[in-house]
């Protein structure tokens, strides 16, 4: 990895003070996602994952309960010696995110092209309704809304789960920033809708050469996304490594748990299909379909 | 287009609540025991004076028959001559309405202005001493009824400190000619701002009384709109957007929190009418809730319906503009039934 690092996490815990003590739920991760990459971070919930992306974000030192030490380094910036403004001046410009349910996490209030406005004046504070708009529409074409007037003309509740998806993900990368994060995109939608989302999502952060910390806790559906994963359990990080050996070869018992955990399309109900059938080049099939996968599920 | 239509099919639904409300009064004056014609009359009358009287006021027909007259004069804008006043009630109504929804207007004007942004304090320090200083205020001035306040405000405010008049709609040396019944209205039309100050001194206490408990209402109702509003996904995401606290509280928690706290404000603005009857009596305050339990003891039957009927229609007024305000700020409303 000679590639910078946009994001390096070292030794990072974080406990929660309360009138019966403090409770440590995260002991001690380090992570790193060079510029450009794709992370993942697996685990199931309660896991700590979406705290650890809240404390990148830097919304999570806001809790007031909440105790957050160690070295997180951003861009070569160190983020726990930040104050609170320089944080916020980070978000929505270098950093942005992306949330697990498209719908609710989209104000209900103001309409699409309101929004991306808002955003868009993070990064310019001056720009115009007339300005903004054109951007949005341009982005919005990029993942696959060809109607882009209509819907930034609509609110979120107007719009399909999958449509909204992609709203988000224009409106987070609008301002093309360093890194996005991504909890569980997608997760609310039904797997076809989330499947496409995600390859639009990967295209853009491919051009933009944006850097992507992405949570989850579905092995499959990271699979086909991230460079590298990191898996996490109860606050440790028990298992490291490019995506194809932690799929080929994981170690910890809780990866193998997780590998198993994968819904298969083969047993059940479902019709067996032959291993080598022209089935497997489709992207949606071929993750739950593949041969460490079939010998785990047969070796349970 | 369609609001225009939405209101005029509200209207004509109030209508159909007016005449449904009017039969029900109407029929409730009559059936409560006591002659009408013999308390107006005094025990003194003769029972031949009495009999003409009910004669007059067609106390011994059939109660359709008595309804069906009565609609017929009001369709006429008379509402027959009161009992107890002896004028027509319309003069009374006339008389009396203004100063009431001078009190009740500025009071739901106070609800709004200091409930609201009190809440959203309270919601935006959560757990912090501003919001356990106003939750401690919200639930003190909800837990007592407006008269309560009112003397409290009264002693306090007029007799210990004298910063306000005690009663009174404006000082007495000021002659304002009467224009619309509106205080401050008649006296900016007349052009005496000191007639305006002074009425608007006399007003300010008892509206604040009245408007005391209905604020804390609106400040408990907004700060739990707003606490659930901020657990909202959006809320997360404007902060991931790096917004200003001050101004995701304002525009993305505020808003949408406003939508179910104004309808709850319309329906106390409503209930302000009723509740204004001790505050008016404490402050000596010519309004139609006093003048209104005034005519029920008297068994005043013109009276009691006409003033039931205009409080009843200032209800529904009231909750009309609520409802097209709430459908202006929520656009789920406006689309939903704008799209039908």
């Amino acid at each position: 990895m000679s590639a910078p690092l946009t994001l390096e996490i070292q030794d990072l815990r974080l406990s929660f003070k309360s009138w019966s003590g403090t409770t440590e739920v995260l002991h001690g991760i380090d992570l790193s996602v060079a510029s450009g990459e794709r992370v993942a971070l697996v685990g199931e919930s309660g896991s700590g994952k979406s705290v650890t992306s809240r404390i990148v974000l830097g919304t999570m030192q806001d809790v007031r309960s909440a105790r957050v030490s160690g070295r997180i380094n951003f861009d070569g910036r160190d983020l726990s010696s930040m104050t609170v403004a320089e944080r916020r001046a980070l978000r929505g410009r270098d950093i942005s995110m992306i949330f697990q349910d498209p719908t609710s996490a989209l104000n209900p209030v103001f309409r699409i092209g309101a929004l991306f406005h808002e955003v868009l004046q993070r990064r310019d504070r001056r720009i115009t309704k007339a300005e903004a708009r054109r951007r949005a529409v341009k982005l919005l074409q990029e993942v696959s809304i060809e109607d882009a007037d209509r819907v930034l003309d609509s609110y979120s509740f107007q719009l399909s789960g999958g449509m909204n998806q992609r709203v988000m993900i224009a409106m987070a990368l609008i301002n093309e920033p360093r890194l996005l994060l991504a909890d569980e995109p997608g997760t609310a939608l039904d797997v076809t809708v989330q499947a496409q989302s995600l390859e639009l999502m990967r295209n853009m952060v491919d051009r933009l050469g944006t850097s992507v910390l992405f949570i989850s806790h579905n092995l499959g559906v990271v699979r086909e996304f991230a460079d590298r994963i990191y898996v996490i359990y109860r606050g440790n990080i028990v298992e490291r490594g490019p995506t194809a050996s932690i799929f080929d070869s994981p170690k910890h018992p809780y990866t193998k748990a997780l590998l198993s955990a994968i819904p298969r399309l083969t047993g059940g109900g479902v019709p067996e299909i032959e291993e080598h059938s022209p089935a497997f080049s489709d992207p949606l099939v071929t993750h739950n379909m593949t041969h460490d996968n079939m010998t785990h599920g047969s070796g349970r | 287009m369609t609001i225009f239509r939405r209101l005029l099919l509200r209207l004509g639904t109030s209508l159909i609540v007016l005449i449904g409300v009017s039969m029900l009064i109407f029929s409730i004056a009559r059936v409560i025991p006591g002659d009408p014609a013999r308390i107006a009359l005094g025990p003194r009358a003769t029972i031949e004076q009495v009999e003409q009287m009910r004669e007059a006021l067609h106390l011994n027909e059939p109660l359709v028959v008595q309804y069906g007259l009565f609609m017929r004069d009001l369709a006429k804008g008379d509402l027959g001559i009161s009992l107890y006043s002896k004028r027509p009630v319309m003069t009374d109504l006339a008389e009396y309405l203004p100063a009431t929804l001078e009190l009740v207007l500025l009071a739901g004007l106070m609800m709004v202005v200091f409930g609201l942004p009190l809440g959203a304090l309270s919601a935006r320090y959560r757990g912090r001493w501003p919001d356990h200083l106003i939750r401690v205020f919200s639930l003190l001035t909800v837990s007592a009824p407006a008269f309560v306040w009112a003397v409290a405000l009264v002693l306090v405010f007029a007799y210990f400190l004298p910063l306000f008049p005690i009663t009174g709609r404006i000082a007495d040396t000021l002659d304002i000619p009467r224009l619309t019944g509106f205080m401050l209205i008649d006296t900016l039309a007349a052009g005496r701002l000191d007639g305006f100050v002074s009425a608007l001194h006399h007003l300010i206490l008892p509206a604040f009384a009245l408007a005391l408990s209905g604020i804390g209402q609106a400040s408990r109702l907004t700060r739990g709109n707003m606490i659930v509003t901020y657990e909202q996904p959006s809320i997360e995401m404007a902060q991931a957007y790096g917004f200003s606290e001050a101004r995701i509280a304002r525009r993305y928690a505020f808003k949408p929190s406003l939508i179910p706290s104004l309808t709850i404000i319309g329906l106390d603005f409503a209930a302000l009418l009723g509740n204004a009857f001790l505050v008016e009596i404490i402050f000596a305050w010519p309004g139609l809730s006093r003048y209104g339990v005034g005519v029920i003891l008297q068994k005043d039957l013109n009276a009691i319906v006409g003033t039931v009927l205009i409080i009843s229609a200032t209800f529904l007024i009231a909750n009309i503009i609520v409802d097209f305000l709430v459908s202006v700020i929520n656009p789920r409303i406006r689309l939903s039934e704008g799209g039908k």
